[in-house]
């Protein structure tokens, strides 16, 4: 079996939410080492060397985003993209609450790397728990000497905030994201200019996934190359893979990338007995579906990507034959309307469209017409919005849509009826 | 300048580095069309409309994002871009109510011309629509239709970084997404109007033009706004004889920033009122008898020949400064011919209008390193100026500095640093300014001649004087000032008043209202044996007149008129306007007289020439402390010599005298003053109630908060002449300092110029705010 | 009994120091933002307008801004709710592995629907987006503490012991009484009349006060004979498939 634990090493068996059990098992080390021996420049070199991706979604080599930061002395900021609300993904809300001082140690080396003094992360706001364990986790941090002054007597100021989100999906765009930490409503912002340039307060910022940055930890620790040596080609080292929906043994499996998507299923327990697989949905609600064929691909950034859906925050949805695929895009062009702010028209008018559609066809009473238009329609929002959030709604949809026309077909009752 | 080549639809074009795409097209006569995106507010990219192809580039760019770079291919109209157009225009449309025929924007409106010109003619939705709430009330001015919005939000984003009052936010999210402002709150500030203009669709519509009329049924005319000093360009479009609206110029960067105030743009429903004057009017035995214009001007000729063949010094005229420059040029030339020097343009608290050397132009404002607000702001008196000033602390990072200021704090988002003293506003200057501009009132000439010496020296200053009257730069370039032993307003108002005054003509002003005594201006008048007065409506002087005459107003007539900025501009009568038959152009009146007088009349093009030459040649140097204006200095503040620099003081130095007496100053509102203000009904809600802003230790002492009322009274024990203003709206202020109450200006039913300036007030007859009228049964 | 209106400037000076120590918090005031509401809602139950007003004063923001802001984020309840605060989570992971039924037996078993209070004000029940924690699906929150793995069972014994008081999860503030819904609707305004924000005293500009001869708000009217996008429920589309039947049959009578 390919489970592999570094990011949850200890989670279930000691607690981790103590600085003391962390520190007994190495916990802490990396960030001392880092600041009594390494230049901050060295981090950098170690995240990039290792490939380390964005494990949010995106996928975007975390090396690359932080040299885009210009070599001014204008303040900096690291922000910690805790915002986790992709259907289907709920990875960070467990590194969060169960492992609080490897995101925080995580956090403060990629504020060194990039020479940031004030760190923030931006916890989701349904993570009222998540952000007490994690304030508690800078508190006993602050004390052991880790957060605050003068760090290691290095001379080094750091600050770490918690800022907690209200609900609102969208705020785990990063854009969004600052927006909201500013105290703002929760849209995106226009780019150029990109925050690496002109972020937080107008200033260069780098926005890093809970994962991202936890493995910054093991990847101090054993190397870059420890971590380039798994996975593949271009989608190096492990990744927490939320396995859900129609499986014996649903939950976060750590992996090294690259690992098959039917070997994947068979660890999270497989399919209930008897049943038969239909679709998964591999990388959380924006992505599109793949199915029984694909099941020998590789789940790494590449491979999905060539299978026309994405690894996205590696969230797999895993559906069987009692699924209502219907009901599925409904359930989740519900959720793109209704997270949508609102602010570019395709996404605000196409997403609350698709979802009026979807719900006639729920309800039983389709028109003729409804197929042809969920196609046009999907079609039609995609590519133009200003943010990804637009671009999400139509995966999923089309891709059942095409692979089980019948069972849309079937709620449909009504030639369209035409003025 | 780093040039850069685009080509655009197979057209090449060279921009500067970095200009936009959307820009860049305009250049070529190219349309990439936009709803979000405005010149002067910059991209949003919101509303996804202006998608256009770039060459290696696989998905479609925003043109109001893009930035030109050399080389780049564009295409505006290829089959993709124009898909991309067509699918997001199917999404504007699928919740408008296409209520066009009953919608104000009809005509002029971008939904219904994108729709035509890259929309697919159908919709494919048989869904029903997201109702929302129609007919929003959203203040005085505006009526939110959020069916139609389209959610582009440029209305948000004008309040937001161009005016800074914050005051139209989106709310909701989503499909839900609405245009409100807080609860409970009304949309009010002095460019609400601007919103009407910006809105792309019919969704913010102004009450004044709601129904009103169509754009094709509008007949156009492209004017400048005479309320007040700055001038801003705007269009003026009449319809059944009446004007119905008027719109800002967009090409004028110059003078409005392509913005109105509300008072330039709502302001314009006087012209058919019921109580204009439309025959001349002879007092004859205390009654008003209607007269000919023949006998009228015969009178007045009669009286002025008279008065000048008994003594010229017994004969005068006030006025030029609501007058075109012709106007003015013709009332001095006409009076100098018969040997008159009793002329001056100035009939309230402005005593200067001409900045002299360094006079700055407006859009200057925006590449100083600090601009110096002294005396009263521009706020209220120049509002699109203040707008530029807006601009320039929030946009351009200039340093905004208020000395020693009466009036509300600037909304959060404008930096702008409040200091006490001129010296305190030195001090806050940025360092090494090399260019520093001062706006302040012409009222106190002390004053801004102190903080302008106090200015370091190698700094280059620019100097801007906002007018209570929109052509006093004009007026006095034209020769309305007493020039050869003449008297300037307050002697003739005083001899007058010692009955040494014989023929008075007042062409265009209203000094009962805006001469900072109305008492000493009222005995004045009704001491003139032969008083002329030529106005749009019965006003207060007029009421003390012999002889009045309905002259027509600013759509009415053409010619010039000089803005503070010194910048002539035209004044075209609107056309198709319909004006009271009978009523004349001051300048026809003063030919009238000028022929009954047996002046000789310069050519039109004699006119104009003189007209040009003067204000070229209009002498460009300081006047602080000349003999003409040292007569009529603040009598609070004594002679300049005596006082080099005095202390503009803020919070800090009582000037009470014992007990509870305030110190008036007067402060300007834009809805507050004139006869065309009252006239008009429709700006009923627009003008503000008599207030009386004082500061949080006096409404401790007297007892009072904010929303009470209270009367002010002169002190009876300084001066006899006692006068009271009754149920003033006290408004306690954090600007003001203690013994001081602040009146508006201006107010016609309720003149606070009927104390003398600087006057020692009482409060009495405190009425606490929501007291409950309990009826009691007999 | 003071009403909590009245209370307010009690509270706004008790918590003002903890205020003053989120704001330090923050390089710029603004961000204080969220963490304000956040507080205010935990001592009021609901985000009140006091509150947004008072923490406006505090950032130097307007309250349209506060307000505005406010209403973008679904935590913030601008009308009082419940003291449990039942949210569901309607998530993909949730629905497939039964979610539909739970929520049917909620609002069974409350009589309330998405978005309302129990008359009683002790119950507001929301079906929410994804709330991570699909491992143990179907879940849901009281109070945003987590409750996992959901039965009917469950829920029967967690609704008795709130309605006890015996619940493990501390009940929210509640300092007024919550009504039907806490979601302040666009109908809201259209209940006024059309007329809405700063427009009370106004007079509406299309019809008086927008009130038709009958005495119906105009715009309630026009809004009735349509379907809400709100109401969008199954019920009312099944009573909307007899009548076209009906009128069918009767044609084939003809």
């Amino acid at each position: 079996m390919p489970v592999t634990k570094v990011l949850t090493a200890g989670i279930g068996e000691a607690n981790l939410r103590d600085i003391d059990v962390y520190r007994q098992r190495g916990g802490y080390k990396q960030l001392e080492r880092a600041f009594k021996t390494m230049k901050s420049a060295d981090v950098l070199e170690a995240a990039d060397k290792s490939g380390l991706r964005g494990r949010g979604g995106a996928g975007f080599p975390t090396g690359r985003k932080w040299s885009f930061l210009p070599s001014n002395d204008r303040p900096r900021y690291l922000v910690c993209n805790s915002d986790e609300a992709e259907p289907g993904t709920f990875k960070d809300h467990m590194l969060l609450e169960e492992t609080p001082h490897l995101v925080l140690e995580g956090i403060l080396l990629g504020a060194y790397g990039i020479g940031s003094h004030h760190a923030y992360i931006y916890i989701r706001g349904e993570f009222m728990r998540g952000a007490e364990i994690f304030n508690q986790a800078i508190e006993q941090a602050r004390k052991a000497g880790f957060v605050g002054k003068n760090l290691f007597g290095t001379g080094y100021d750091l600050e770490v905030t918690v800022h907690r989100g209200a609900g609102a999906y969208i705020c785990g765009e990063e854009t969004a994201l600052l927006n909201s930490l500013e105290g703002k409503r929760g849209e995106p912002r226009l780019k150029p200019p990109f925050p690496a340039v002109a972020g937080l307060y107008g200033m260069p910022t780098v926005v890093n996934n809970v994962e991202t940055l936890a493995y910054l930890v093991p990847i101090l620790e054993k190397g870059a190359e420890w971590f380039a040596s798994v996975g593949t080609e271009r989608s190096k080292g492990y990744k927490i893979i939320s396995i859900s929906g129609h499986v014996q043994k649903p939950g976060n499996y750590e992996v090294p990338l690259g690992t098959p998507v039917r070997e994947l299923i068979e660890i999270a327990g497989g399919l209930r007995p008897g049943r038969k697989l239909m679709a998964i949905q591999p990388g959380g609600g924006s992505s599109a579906c793949i199915f029984e064929e694909h099941l020998d691909l590789p789940y790494d950034y590449e491979s999905l990507a060539k299978a026309g859906t994405m690894l996205g925050s590696g969230a797999m949805v895993v559906m069987d034959d009692t699924t209502d695929f219907v009901r599925a895009a409904h359930n989740l062009a519900r959720f793109f309307a209704h997270e949508s702010c609102g602010q570019c028209t395709p996404c605000r008018e196409g997403g609350d469209w698709l979802e009026t559609v979807l719900h006639r066809l729920v309800e039983g009473h389709g028109l003729q017409s409804d197929i042809e238009m969920l196609n046009r329609v999907g079609h039609q929002i995609t590519g133009i919005n200003l943010c990804p959030l637009g671009d999400s709604i139509e995966p999923f949809l089309l891709s059942v849509l095409k692979r089980f026309p019948e069972q849309f077909e079937a709620r449909v009752i009504r030639e369209t009826v035409k003025a | 300048m780093d040039l850069v080549t685009v080509t655009i639809d197979g057209v090449q074009v060279q921009v500067p580095k970095g200009t936009l795409l959307v820009e860049a097209a305009k250049l070529i006569k190219r349309e990439i069309p936009v709803y979000c995106y405005h010149t002067k507010m910059g991209p949003a990219g919101l509303c996804r409309i202006c998608l256009v192809e770039v060459e290696g580039m696989p998905k479609l760019q925003i043109g109001c994002n893009t930035a030109c770079t050399d080389g780049m291919v564009v295409h505006t109209q290829s089959a993709n871009a124009a898909e991309g157009r067509r699918s997001v225009l199917e999404f504007y449309l699928k919740n408008h109510p296409l209520d066009c025929p009953i919608c104000d924007k009809g005509g002029e409106c971008d939904l219904q011309d994108y729709s035509m010109a890259y929309g697919q003619g159908f919709s494919s939705s048989v869904d029903p629509k997201v109702p929302k709430p129609k007919a929003v009330d959203l203040g005085p001015t505006i009526v939110l239709d959020e069916e139609r919005c389209v959610v582009c939000q440029r209305c948000v984003r004008f309040d937001d970084i161009i005016v800074g009052e914050r005051q139209l936010v989106l709310k909701d999210r989503g499909v839900k997404n609405i245009i409100a402002t807080a609860t409970g709150e009304a949309y009010r500030h002095n460019f609400t109007g601007n919103v009407t203009e910006l809105c792309p669709v019919g969704a913010l519509t102004s009450k004044q033009y709601r129904f009103k009329a169509r754009p094709w049924d509008l007949r156009r005319t492209t004017t400048s706004c005479t309320q007040c000093s700055v001038g801003c360009q705007m269009h003026v479009d009449v319809r059944h004889g009446k004007a119905q609206r008027t719109m800002t110029v967009t090409n004028d960067d110059a003078i409005s920033d392509w913005w109105l105030c509300d008072r330039g743009r709502y302001n314009i429903n006087f012209y058919d009122h019921p109580r204009r004057i439309t025959q001349p009017l002879y007092k004859q035995n205390g009654e008003w008898i209607q007269v000919g214009w023949d006998d009228a001007l015969q009178m007045w000729a009669t009286a002025i020949a008279q008065g000048v063949k008994a003594n010229p010094k017994t004969v005068g005229a006030i006025g030029g400064g609501r007058l075109t420059n012709e106007e003015a040029y013709l009332l001095s030339h006409v009076f100098r011919a018969k040997g008159v020097q009793n002329l001056d343009w100035r009939a309230g608290r402005q005593r200067q209008a001409r900045p002299g050397r360094g006079a700055g132009k407006l859009i200057d404002l925006e590449n100083v390193n600090a601009i110096v607000l002294i005396g009263e702001s521009p706020a209220e008196r120049a509002p699109i100026m203040d707008l530029r000033v807006r601009k320039a602390a929030f946009q351009k990072n200039v340093k905004l500095i208020r000395v020693g200021s009466y009036e509300q704090p600037y909304p959060p988002p404008i930096p702008c640093q409040d200091v006490a003293t001129v010296d305190d506003a030195v001090n806050a200057l940025p360092q090494n300014a090399q260019r520093i501009a001062v706006i302040w009132d012409g009222v106190d000439l002390t004053l801004g001649k102190t903080m302008i010496e106090a200015l370091p020296q190698n700094a280059q200053v620019l100097t801007y004087i906002t007018g209570e009257q929109p052509n006093a730069r004009g007026a006095e370039a034209m020769g309305m000032l007493p020039q050869q032993g003449g008297m300037d307003t307050s002697a003739m108002l005083a001899a007058a008043s010692e009955g040494n005054l014989a023929v008075l003509s007042i062409l265009g002003a209203n000094p009962m209202l805006h001469y900072p005594d109305a008492q000493l201006v009222r005995k004045a008048l009704e001491n003139v044996p032969f008083l002329v007065v030529s106005d749009l409506f019965m006003t207060d002087t007029a009421q003390l007149a012999t002889l009045v005459l309905p002259a027509k107003g600013a759509f009415e007539k053409s010619g010039t008129t000089t803005n503070l900025a010194g910048d002539v501009l035209p004044v075209n009568a609107a056309k198709s306007l319909e004006s009271p038959e009978s009523a004349l152009t001051d300048l026809e009146i003063l030919v009238g007289l000028a022929q009954q007088l047996g002046v000789d009349l310069p050519s039109v093009e004699e006119l104009d020439r003189t007209v040009i030459t003067r204000l070229a040649n209009a002498p460009e140097t300081f006047t602080f402390g000349d003999d003409r204006y040292a007569r009529v200095a603040s009598p609070t503040l004594g002679a300049p010599s005596t006082q080099p620099r005095p202390e503009v003081s803020k919070g800090q130095g009582d000037t009470r005298q014992g007990d509870t007496a305030l110190r008036v100053v007067l402060q300007s509102r834009i809805f507050a003053g004139g006869g065309t203000s009252a006239h008009d009904d429709r700006l009923a809600d627009l003008r503000p109630l008599p207030e009386a802003a004082i500061s949080a230790q006096d409404a401790a002492d007297l007892g009072v908060s904010t929303g009470d009322y209270i009367d002010v009274v002169l002190r009876a024990a300084q001066d006899d002449r006692s006068r009271t203003i009754h149920d003033l709206l006290v408004e306690i202020r954090s600007s003001m300092p203690r013994g001081v109450v602040a009146l508006i200006d201006g107010l016609p039913d309720d003149p606070a110029n009927c104390f003398p300036e600087g006057a020692s007030v009482q409060v009495s007859n405190v009425r606490k705010a929501h007291t409950t009228m309990v009826e009691v049964a007999p | 009994m003071a009403t909590r209106a009245e209370e307010f400037p009690a509270l706004l000076e008790r918590l003002r120091p903890e205020c003053e120590e989120i704001i330090a918090r923050y390089e710029h005031s603004r961000s204080a933002l969220l963490p304000l509401i956040h507080l205010f809602q935990s001592h009021e139950g609901y985000a009140s307008a006091e509150a947004q007003r008072a923490v406006a004063d505090m950032l130097a923001l307007t309250t349209a801004v506060v307000e505005s802001t406010v209403s973008f984020y679904t935590l913030f309840f601008r009308k009082p709710v419940g003291k449990y605060v039942l949210q569901v989570c309607r998530g993909l992971a949730c629905s497939i592995n039964g979610a539909e039924d739970i929520m049917a037996y909620f609002r069974e078993k409350l009589g309330i629907g998405h978005l309302e209070t129990t008359p009683d004000g002790l119950f507001s029940y929301e079906e929410v987006e994804c709330l991570a924690a699909c491992d143990r699906a179907t879940c849901m929150q009281v109070n945003l503490d987590f409750v996992y793995d959901l039965t009917p069972q469950m829920i029967d014994e967690m609704l008795d012991a709130m309605r006890a008081g015996t619940y493990s999860v501390v009940p929210m503030a509640q300092t007024d009484k919550p009504e039907r819904t806490w979601k302040v609707l666009q109908d809201t305004q259209v209940s006024q009349g059309g007329k809405s924000l700063g427009a009370i005293d106004q007079p509406n500009p299309n019809n008086g006060s927008g009130v038709d001869k009958d005495g119906v708000i105009m715009i309630d009217r026009i809004l009735a004979q349509q379907p809400r996008f709100e109401g969008r429920t199954k019920e009312r589309l099944a009573n909307v498939e007899p009548t076209i039947t009906t009128v069918l049959e009767s044609e084939d009578l003809q």
